[in-house]
């Protein structure tokens, strides 16, 4: 599994007026594709603060004092707004813990669910346009490396053949874009039928000789020679029939209304003729029957149609015409480009490859130039910024996957230097303001004065910290360059090739993909469904208000997923619900979570909720991660006495004996303790445990944990008993012989 | 062996409506329990189901709609509603009555002595019920609002028997007297202010929202004793400390504020508010759910400490089902302002029989990854579990000490059920 999002060393804090909350202090972790990762802890551990550090809504007072959240090739904590805005909610989103503060009191559901949808499209077509010409660019200047400068003739055809991509390319959009038009129209006056249909059956108000001038106006724009060629002639027929029946209606109308209106006094009430009726299911029925046909494949019609302008589509099936289009793609274009385009992207591969073999011994002369101590300012920038150079040309830019590492690694080791530069030049003067105003106020006590002031403490950095901190990221930059070698056989350049014309095509269809306002509604009618609210077509247009608490928080999760991100953070979505709700929403989630190859951040302070959810899980205590394993290593095999703590705290249904509490309250982060945060409240604490910070020490592969009782020195501690006893019972109760056998 | 055990609480046929417009909203409709001394009650349901206005019924937060509470065998609440309704009926029946009387007298002349005789019968009928269920409308009234003057009479007579027999005694001492005396107006002071509800106390969901924010701990937690007449400053300052101390705080927290404390300390504090008055109940709203689980379990010992140690009855009300089966002696399952079962918690747990328990059952989470996922969880819908149209359910007891809300073949299917 690829990683999808990677958070190393992650150090925040807040400035407050008491001093500052060290609120995380280092963690790191990895998110994979379509995994759940759950952190559990207890408030003020500092889980809601990484995932708020992830989407970059931290407090104003946040200091972020290092670290790196790696995402699609960036580091998100060094994104500019702008970056982070096409990532927020879009890439990235978040289901919020309170569904009541977390929704806007004065605006219709349907409008806040729709709201990102609209904003956000517009946006996405001119990126997909840009990177595309920046993508096929990229390509061209490759594949003339590849076939080097001796072959004019092949640099030529070349040219000549990225100039028809391109070309080609946007015939094609223009089809599909003609095509969507249309499909979306049919979409649209699909679900006004459906709606005036559902009126009608329900008795309201509708103004139905108005709606039927408006759909046979909106009939005759649903035309396209692809979508709706073989449905000419009942189209032109309904149209017809519509026309006649508003005409219809029209007449008897006005005729029974005056008539009504001299005998009873009365307004005639409305009703709809079943003839209207039955011609607007059969109209509903036809459009159905358009939109769900096969698409056709543009990509290939649009190279057809660029070579022999003006040739009408013929009138097959799109099977038929999809295979058609392609052998003649193929043998005009296709496989003379494939192999070109291969070529190239062997190239740049070998290109890549090439430099990064060389970028060890670098990395070593580097390293050692660092560890040798004291660097002089010039030559660290100049070697830095060599070396930086030689990364950035080393990145293999046509590969569709962007290597995170390579991708942020003269940021980050920019960062790194000048921070240590700043801390050099720094730390002299902090330390002599403090020594400074010390004198200053220890000489106004001896004089007796009555002193109404503090020293504000000095922050003095550890250099050799930071010195390690550069090291490190050499380091990761060897080790990930290092398994790319290593792995250089089982490149296929084909392969490649292939995600990179689909990543070209990709890009093309986000250009034409627009989003009306109907369809925005229909979109959001359409989740509201999936994510189980009943009726969706009336809840769309209803307050918050109107909403029970598992239902408001369903509608979180769909304006959440309205974006179709690749990441959804739920910051304890379910502690506000009860039991039913929190079944259904969490099933919910794991459903979605399925469907759509979603990874998920799942907070929560409950162990009991994530033992379904969770594939991963890293139990967090002030600021730090203390264990960290899968699901069935944290509940079968817990190491830190905290998670013991944690899991012989709560009741289950089997328990009778007095509780495990855990005595005392969690530190006071502005003054973290100097060794193990929970040594003040663990009874297994060693006299280690105040004195210095545990490592991670492994378990196994997958499970870490943080204490000094698993250090081989360390006296043994057994697991408590209420833990292992119900561990036993767990596994008679699931009824397997699961476990670490 | 509980069964000798004293009731403390009684609640019978419950009602308590809101008004909304024109509607009326059914928020408890018709619940029936009992509570013994010195028992935990656990009462669990779904946010909405009305499981926190019962406990606020019972403590008089609302005046009932209909329905009697009786507290260690005094009546301190009593709703109207079902007497008056029983009138209309009754007045009802007699004007259909007449009518058809009327109607017979009409077709057939002859008949017409017989037809006044029926007239009267029916007249007489309606006043009988009419004035039984008036006496029934004034006695509920007088119960409702009187039943803490009439303990507070209790209180005084029991006293003044006391203190009578004390001054027999040191009738030859007039220091003795002097002081007797004086101890006499005291206590009768107190007396006088007593009331009969606050021996039943209240622990709030929210330990920010229930603690006033500018008052000190000390002046929190001694507000009951201030309200009740007591002045004696050494006193209060004693009986705090004491509490404090109980609750597992300490002396030194009597002077502060509440933001000053975590969520659990201040918890303890609202605890420490309730326990104060000396009450032979506690009614513990949600008391744990807005907190962290570590937290959690040590507000629950904490209260289980305070139950042995004062011999505390507590009613329960959460919607976690691991907690309320941990802590609670019997439990009750509410359902849309119905209770819907009610059995020992063991037996709860092992045979649930109503459709909606098993459940909300199944819908716990438990630390067990292998168990969870294969977990099912069953969904409830009353519509298709349940056919009421002709055979109308009622509360029986299925089982001894475990009662179903369900209707006769209900009733038998849950029967084989536990066979």
């Amino acid at each position: 599994m690829d990683k999808i999002l990677q958070v190393k060393k992650l150090k925040v804090s807040f400035r407050t007026v008491n001093g500052t909350v060290k609120a995380v202090r280092d963690i790191s972790f990895d998110l994979e594709r379509g995994e759940t990762l759950a952190i559990v802890g207890e408030s003020g551990s500092g889980k809601s603060v990484t995932s708020k550090a992830i989407l970059g809504i931290l407090a104003g007072n946040a200091i972020i004092e290092g670290g790196e959240i790696l995402y699609d090739g960036k580091d998100l904590l060094k994104v500019g707004e702008d970056d982070m805005h096409k990532i927020r909610g879009d890439k990235i989103s978040m289901i919020f813990q309170d569904p009541l503060s977390s929704l806007d009191p004065i605006v219709k559901i349907g409008k806040q669910i729709t709201e990102a949808m609209l904003l956000k499209n517009k946006a996405n077509r001119r990126a997909g346009r840009k990177e595309f010409n920046t993508m096929l660019a990229r390509l061209k200047v490759f594949m003339d490396e590849a076939v080097g400068k001796e072959n004019p003739e092949t640099i030529a055809r070349i040219k000549e053949l990225v100039e028809t991509f391109d070309k080609f390319n946007i015939s094609a959009l223009k089809l599909e874009n003609s095509y969507n038009i249309a499909h979306t129209r049919a979409e649209e006056l699909y679900a006004d039928i459906e709606d005036l249909l559902f009126r009608t059956e329900h008795k309201q108000k509708a103004d139905i000789r108005a709606k039927l001038i408006v759909f046979s106006k909106k009939l005759a724009a649903v035309r396209d020679p692809f979508l709706t060629a073989k449905y000419e002639d009942r189209l032109s027929a309904i149209a017809l029939r519509l026309k006649e029946e508003s005409d219809r209606f029209k007449e008897k109308w006005s005729a029974v209304q005056s008539v009504r209106r001299l005998i009873t006094g009365e307004e005639v009430k409305r009703e709809v003729p079943e003839t209207t009726v039955a011609l607007l299911s059969e109209l509903k029925d036809l459009l159905r029957e358009i939109c769900e046909q096969t698409k056709p494949n543009f990509f290939r019609i649009g190279f057809y149609q660029y070579k022999n302008p003006g040739s009408a589509p013929e009138q097959m099936e799109v099977e038929e015409l999809n295979e058609k289009a392609l052998a003649y793609l193929n043998e005009n274009f296709m496989n003379e480009f494939l192999a070109l385009v291969i070529r190239g992207v062997q190239r740049s591969y070998e290109n890549s490859l090439a430099l990064k073999r060389e970028v060890p011994e670098k990395i070593g002369a580097l390293r050692e130039y660092f560890l040798a101590g004291s660097p002089e300012k010039k030559e660290t920038r100049r070697r830095c910024a060599e070396f930086s150079a030689l990364v950035e040309r080393s990145i293999d830019r046509l590969s569709v996957n962007k290597d995170s590492i390579a991708y942020t690694f003269s940021n980050s080791l920019k960062n790194a230097v000048e921070r240590y530069f700043f801390y050099c030049k720094n730390n002299p003067k902090e330390e002599a303001r403090y020594e400074r105003q010390t004198k200053r106020r220890d000489a106004l006590i001896a004089k007796g004065k009555n002193v109404d002031w503090k020293v504000v403490p000095k922050v003095v950095m550890d250099l050799g910290e930071q010195i390690r901190n550069i090291v490190a990221i050499l380091d990761r930059l060897e080790e990930k360059y290092a398994a790319d070698v290593a792995q250089a056989d089982a490149f296929d350049g084909r392969a490649r090739s292939v995600e990179l014309i689909d990543f070209f095509k990709d890009k093309a269809s986000q250009v034409v993909y627009r989003v009306t306002k109907r369809m925005a509604r229909e979109k959001a009618i359409k989740l509201m469904d999936e994510v189980g609210i009943p009726e969706p077509r009336i809840r769309y247009n209803q307050y918050p208000f109107e909403f029970s608490g598992g239902m408001r928080q369903r509608i979180v999760i769909a304006i959440a997923l309205a974006a179709n991100p690749d990441i959804l953070i739920c910051d304890e979505p379910t502690t506000a619900l009860d039991v039913t709700i929190q079944a259904q929403i969490l099933e919910l989630i794991n459903k979605l979570k399925e469907e759509r190859n979603l990874s998920v951040i799942f907070i929560t302070h409950d162990l009991g909720v994530v033992a379904n959810m969770a594939d991963k899980i890293a139990v967090m205590y002030a600021g730090k991660i203390v264990e960290y394993g899968t699901a069935d290593d944290i509940f079968y095999d817990p190491r830190h006495p905290y998670t013991w703590a944690l899991l012989s705290s709560m009741p289950d249904l089997d328990t009778n004996e007095k509780l495990d509490a855990i005595p005392g309250t969690p530190p006071n982060m502005i003054y973290p303790p100097v060794g193990d945060a929970f040594a003040e409240r663990n009874k297994y604490a060693l006299q280690i445990d105040f004195e210095q910070q545990p490592p991670m020490f492994e378990v196994s592969p997958t499970h870490y944990a943080a204490t000094w009782l698993l250090h081989p020195d360390a006296p043994k501690v057994p697991i408590p008993k209420t833990i292992t006893d119900r561990i036993k019972r767990m596994k008679k109760l699931g009824g397997a012989e699961h476990g670490k056998q | 062996m509980e069964n000798n055990n004293e009731v403390l609480l009684r609640v019978e046929h419950l009602c308590q409506y809101f008004k909304m417009g024109r509607k009326e909203l059914k928020a408890v409709d018709d619940v029936n329990f009992e509570i013994r001394k010195g028992e935990v009650f656990g009462l669990v349901g779904e946010s909405g189901c009305g499981k926190t206005t019962t406990g606020r019924s019972i403590i008089k937060l609302y005046d009932i709609t209909s329905g009697n509470i009786y507290f260690k065998g005094q009546r301190i609440c009593a709703g109207t509603r079902s007497y008056r309704d029983a009138i209309a009926a009754a007045a009802k029946e007699k004007k259909e009555a007449i009518r058809a009387a009327k109607a017979e007298r009409k077709a057939d002349p002859s008949k017409a002595e017989e037809c006044r005789k029926k007239i009267d019968d029916a007249k007489a009928a309606f006043t009988i019920v009419l004035l039984e269920n008036k006496k029934n409308i004034e006695d509920a009234r007088r119960d409702h609002t009187k039943s803490d003057k009439e303990y507070s009479d209790k209180l005084l007579a029991e006293l003044k028997t006391k203190y009578e027999a004390l001054f027999e005694e040191a009738k030859e001492d007039p220091e003795q007297t002097k002081k007797l005396k004086k101890e006499y107006r005291k206590e009768r002071s107190i007396a006088k202010k007593t009331k009969l509800i606050t021996k039943i106390q209240m622990i709030f969901q929210d330990p920010i929202a229930s603690l006033n924010p500018r008052m000190t701990v000390r002046e929190i937690v001694s507000e009951g004793l201030v309200i009740n007449g007591i002045r004696d400053k050494k006193y209060i300052d004693e009986k705090v400390y004491e509490i404090l101390e109980m609750v597992g705080l300490v002396r030194e927290h009597a002077g502060r504020y509440p933001h000053e404390f975590s969520g659990g300390q201040r918890q303890r504090i609202g605890i420490a508010r309730s326990v104060i008055m000396h009450p032979d109940m506690i009614i513990a709203d949600e008391p744990i759910s807005a907190l962290d689980v570590s937290i959690q379990a040590q507000v629950i010992n904490l209260l289980n400490e305070l139950r042995d140690k004062l011999g505390l009855t507590i009613l329960f009300i959460a919607h976690d089902l691991s907690v309320v089966k941990y802590f609670s002696d019997r439990i009750g399952v509410m359902y849309f302002g119905k209770m819907v079962e009610l059995a020992p918690s063991d037996e709860l747990f092992a045979h649930p029989l109503h459709p909606y328990t098993k459940s909300l059952l199944s819908a716990i989470p438990l630390p067990d990854p292998h168990y969870e996922k294969k977990r099912t969880r069953i969904t409830y819908n009353p519509i298709a579990e349940h056919d009421y149209s002709v055979d109308k359910p009622s509360m029986r007891e299925v089982a001894p000490g475990h009662f179903v809300y369900c209707n006769d073949a209900e009733e038998l299917k849950y029967r084989e059920e536990l066979k």
